[in-house]
């Protein structure tokens, strides 16, 4: 790999130790995926902090390069964690040992100590880091996070490959990464293009099994180009999020939605018949009622809690108790905006910081049957051993009063 | 019988495989034991899958087999490499070697023994 001579002064110690660790194991990476250069970046979001997901081994990776003196050069936000931190026990029946809570809140402290912004969500555009740091369509930056990802790519026309936990960490801190896959605008053009005709505009649930659907079809290397109808921003998301979920797809040129030009290279068009989404969401469903309804995985934005509070007023207060994860962020926004004790008042939990995937919820939960309009919730529950069922949420609160 | 792949983390390793539809290490492979959803172990072993896919924490999920010993020898693909799962096997010190032919899914089953290469090549002992 070509490396500038600021780059050598880095490996050879020159900016510290941690800063020579973290380039080191990038420009590893780098070469191996066959980089010819690094890339200066904007902008870093870690996955992979929530103890519950790491465990020690993870706690301590992350705080020995914190007393190795590692500190981020670029602005830094990160995932989720094991549980809300203004609230412990803001998600029902979850059980926190002392231990596990030192845990969790040593590896908050590492990062937040190494100067990462205490956002705790997987969903940083919702947080308003793009106007915050001046990111623009075109700019590259290093984001673990599969859903943040490909809503990067996808949706801000941000340039990122998954880089995964380790290494987008590792990125904040050398302040760059490897010049390959999706910095290089040539291999962001799609060659096959996938069709779906829908006679509503798909919802979150729908798209999200759309999103299994291409990605387990899709074996070209450059992203697939769809063209569908998606009824609003959480149904995008959760499209982008299952294929971040079921596939290594970094993107999806999204007909009318991705902000770039797709190039004229599609060589290739294939149809998915609604039958086909329908059929799938299906067996996916639930049987009779649920225990609780699980909204915000990836965490939810305003405008959806605003919707969901609009909803809610009209079929009046469900009998089944509704969870919403969503950042501490947004969260702000839906108590200036008196929302949170009108949710609160409908029987709507919110949970910041955390979801229901990286917090211990599972362990003591697994008989509680969850319906979910997230593909990628619903997968990683049932992963975790949980109940869980993919559903049409606002078809579901209006049969299941 | 032997197929020649892409080394991206290189080595020479022996061990049976374990075959796979494809592997997300995060969700698939339970970090504290070493074992998959479906009750079989990761450690040792030489995973094959068509292609990697799935969540980022993946890397510290294998970092952790690694640091507890658990950790597979190898993984083969038949797709390129995924920048998580690369970044998961330099972290771990673990064989990586991607762009295998897709036939060799019909005859890398499971317990099958193989040694596999520092140059990408893989052979049925």
């Amino acid at each position: 790999m070509h490396l500038t001579r600021d780059e050598e002064r880095v490996l050879a110690g020159e900016y510290g130790e941690a800063m020579a660790e973290a380039l080191t194991v990038i420009v590893r990476v780098g070469e191996a995926l066959g980089a010819e250069r690094l890339i200066s970046i904007k902008h870093a979001h870690i996955s992979g902090v929530s103890y519950d997901n790491i465990g020690e081994p993870g706690r301590r990776f992350i705080e020995r390069l914190y007393v190795a003196g590692a500190k981020f050069s670029v602005p830094t936000t990160f995932n989720p964690v094991s549980y809300d931190l203004e609230e412990p026990s803001s998600i029902p029946s979850l059980k926190l040992d002392p231990n596990y809570v030192r845990a969790q809140e040593s590896i908050v402290r590492a990062l937040a100590a190494m100067g990462a912004e205490l956002e705790l969500t997987c969903t940083p555009y919702y947080a308003g880091v793009t106007v915050k740091h001046g990111l623009s369509k075109g700019d590259s930056i290093a984001w673990g996070e599969s859903s943040a990802v490909a809503y990067a790519n996808s949706v801000l026309g941000l340039k990122t490959n998954r880089e995964g936990g380790p290494l987008a960490l590792m990125a904040a801190i050398a302040g760059r990464t490897y010049y390959y896959g999706m910095h290089i605008d040539g291999e962001r053009k799609p060659r096959i293009a996938y069709y779906v005709e829908s006679p509503n505009p798909l919802d979150e649930a729908e798209a999200g099994v759309l999103g299994e659907i291409i990605a387990s079809m899709h074996s070209d290397e450059r992203p697939p180009m769809v063209k569908a109808k998606f009824s609003g921003d959480p149904s995008i998301r959760e499209f982008l999020a299952a294929v971040g979920t079921a596939s290594d797809i970094p993107m999806v040129h999204i007909e009318g939605v991705t902000p770039e030009d797709p190039g004229t290279g599609v060589r290739e068009v294939v149809k998915i018949t609604y039958e086909e989404v329908r059929g799938k969401l299906e067996s996916m469903a639930p049987e009779g009622p649920v225990d609780i309804i699980y909204i915000g995985c990836p965490h939810a934005s305003l405008e959806e809690l605003e919707h969901l509070a609009k909803t809610l007023e009209k079929l009046g207060k469900p009998r089944t108790p509704i969870i919403v994860s969503t950042s501490r962020s947004v969260y702000t926004k839906l108590l200036a905006a008196g929302l949170a004790p009108k949710l609160k008042n409908l029987g709507v939990t919110i949970a910041r910081d955390t979801c229901l995937i990286v917090s211990p919820y599972t362990k003591h939960n697994k008989n509680v049957k969850i319906a979910t309009n997230s593909y990628k919730a619903y997968h990683y529950l049932k992963r975790k051993g949980a109940k869980a069922y993919l559903t049409k949420i606002h078809e579901h609160l209006q049969t299941n009063p | 019988m032997s197929f020649r792949g892409r080394p991206v983390v290189s080595g020479d390793v022996e061990g049976f495989v374990l075959r796979v539809e494809s592997i997300s290490f995060y969700g698939d492979v339970d970090p504290e034991s070493g074992r998959l959803y479906d009750g079989r172990s990761v450690s040792g072993r030489v995973i094959v899958a068509e292609k990697s896919r799935g969540s980022t924490v993946g890397p510290y999920v294998l970092y952790a087999l690694r640091e507890r010993g658990l950790a597979p020898k190898a993984i083969l693909l038949v797709s390129r490499s995924d920048p998580v799962l690369v970044a998961g096997a330099v972290l771990s010190s673990v064989v990586l070697v991607d762009s295998l032919p897709r036939g060799a899914l019909e005859v890398l089953r499971d317990n099958v023994l193989v040694r596999v290469y520092r140059d990408g090549g893989v052979v049925i002992v």
